[in-house]
């Protein structure tokens, strides 16, 4: 081999031999062992091709495939919604909503790495899903949030338009861009993020003690009751012309029900199921904490996911409501609408998207409250829980 | 029906490998050489045959000079008994293979010959 060769060789066993620390501790054993046993394969193609084995090992030990795989997921998603979502029109908000943007993507990169130091990484499906769920809507929710603001901003030329939006968001100059969100707004959306982001990365890492079940479930119902919501008031929640425009008179009353019935009672029910079902130690002190932990979370994932699906469905749809025909003839179907009718009520809808964030704030808290109703009739009524079910990590 | 057992023809064929010597520790080039396995596939086996407490392994205690410390491998009593089972199960799924071949090839050539026309 060539002085060249050989320097290179080198150079690649000193990487590889740096390689072998992102191995998990329990791996790197073998990862050393291939390396060593390369001293004893012959020098040259055999060697090499018994480096590559070794580095294929490492890479695998690693998950390496798959955490590239996330990074360029998420790189690919974060790039397209920050595109989708950028101001590119001299927008009076524009510097508020840019630096929305670049926080909001700085908060989804670092918070998952501060959770994983503090907390460990996600080890169950169930997890991971939901991690990914959570970004999915955080993302795509950008645009949609972006194309609305610049909608609401954007003063009519003339005409009853223009009297509209006067009467809604006051005077402004025509064919100019006003109003949108201000710091003050993007910080209490910002900061609305921040808390859901970090809440649902603790409760899915490996060090918090929630059963992959419990999450499951909470999920679970929080989707039954984001849809019960959704088809409440896919326009937000204005009652005046936006929400519910194709449930007429009486024909929403079984909806409503459903809707409260689902928000109250959902997270009770997958409180007392997780509460009851998770294992629970012999001290009866402790297992009151481990079932009230377990019904907690799953009435907080209720709340918390129906509130992140009914936001995301209705910001998109009012988004789409503003691009596209279909959408609002689907809505309002059946009903003749002038165009400056169909103004006004996209006028109120774009207008109404911020009332999704009461949704975010009260339903976790509802969730929350009723998951310990649920976990104390668990922690009442039940015997101890077999091992074996809906075992929470020992949290170690 | 032929037997099968729970482990793939290549961990079969790194059990038959530590069977051959079951007390003796052994060196992964030593095994991949015996198994003509190379070592992105040998050692993800040997891997799974730890952590299942078939296949215990350590460092060698006294390195050649300047040369690192190797690690070796040996089959623990348990997976001496597994891997035994595993390749006379194996052997015996082979053996009954070869003998339904051999009575197909010799049943076809039956019955080629009686339905062959005869050649005027």
């Amino acid at each position: 081999m060539s002085r060249l060769g050989r320097a290179a060789a080198a150079a690649g066993a000193a990487a590889a031999r740096g390689a072998v620390r992102v191995v998990p501790a329990a791996r790197r054993d073998w990862a050393e062992a291939v390396w060593a046993e390369a001293h004893e394969v012959p020098a040259g193609w055999p060697r090499l091709a018994w480096r590559a084995g070794g580095l294929r090992l490492m890479a695998k030990e690693a998950q390496m495939v798959r955490r590239i795989g996330i990074l360029v997921l998420f790189a690919g998603a974060a790039g397209a919604a920050a595109w989708g979502a950028w101001p590119d029109s001299p927008v009076s908000h524009g510097a508020a909503v840019q630096g929305g943007i670049i926080i909001t993507l700085t908060l989804l990169a670092g918070l998952p790495l501060l959770t994983r130091w503090l907390l460990g990484p996600p080890d169950s499906r169930a997890a991971r899903w939901l991690r990914a769920g959570f970004y999915a809507a955080i993302l795509a929710v950008m645009p949609a949030q972006a194309a609305i603001g610049l909608f609401v901003g954007a003063v009519p030329r003339g005409g009853i338009d223009r009297h509209t939006f006067d009467v809604f968001q006051g005077p402004g100059v025509p064919g100019s861009s006003s109003g949108g969100p201000d710091w003050g707004g993007e910080i209490g959306i910002l900061f609305i993020t921040a808390c859901y982001v970090a809440v649902i990365l603790a409760l899915t890492a490996r060090r918090t003690p929630v059963a992959p079940a419990t999450l499951a479930i909470g999920t679970g119902a929080g989707l039954m009751v984001g849809m019960a919501m959704y088809t409440l008031a896919p326009l937000g929640l204005n009652t005046r012309y936006s929400t519910r425009p194709w449930l007429h008179g009486s024909a929403a009353d079984p909806f409503v029900a459903l809707f409260w019935i689902l928000l109250f009672g959902a997270p009770l029910i997958v409180g007392a199921i997780a509460g009851r079902r998770c294992y629970v130690p012999d001290d009866p002190g402790q297992a009151s904490v481990a079932r009230a932990w377990q019904g907690v979370t799953a009435g907080l994932m209720s709340g918390g996911v129906g509130a992140v699906f009914v936001t995301v469905s209705g910001t998109g749809t009012t988004a789409l409501l503003l691009r596209s025909a279909w959408v609002r003839d689907w809505l309002y179907h059946g009903q003749h609408l002038t165009a400056s009718a169909v103004y006004g009520r996209e006028l109120y809808a774009g207008q109404d998207v911020a009332s999704y964030i009461l949704l975010l704030i009260g339903f976790p808290f509802i969730g929350l409250m009723m998951g310990l109703i649920g976990a104390g009739v668990a922690n009442g009524t039940s015997p101890r829980a077999k091992a074996g079910e809906l075992t929470a990590p020992s949290g170690g | 029906m032929g037997s099968r057992t729970e482990f793939s023809p290549q961990t079969l064929s790194v059990l038959a490998a530590l069977c051959g010597q079951p007390s003796a520790w052994q060196h992964g080039y030593a095994l991949a050489r015996q198994t003509g396995l190379k070592s992105g596939t040998l050692y993800p086996i040997l891997i799974r045959l730890a952590d299942r407490g078939l296949v215990e392994a350590c460092w060698q205690e006294e390195p050649v000079p300047g040369r690192p410390r190797r690690h070796l491998y040996r089959l623990t009593p348990d997976g001496l008994a597994s891997a035994t089972a595993a390749v006379a199960t194996a052997a015996l799924a082979e053996a009954e293979l070869a003998s339904t071949q051999a009575r197909q090839g010799a049943r076809l050539r039956r019955g080629r010959g009686v339905a062959a026309p005869a050649v005027p």
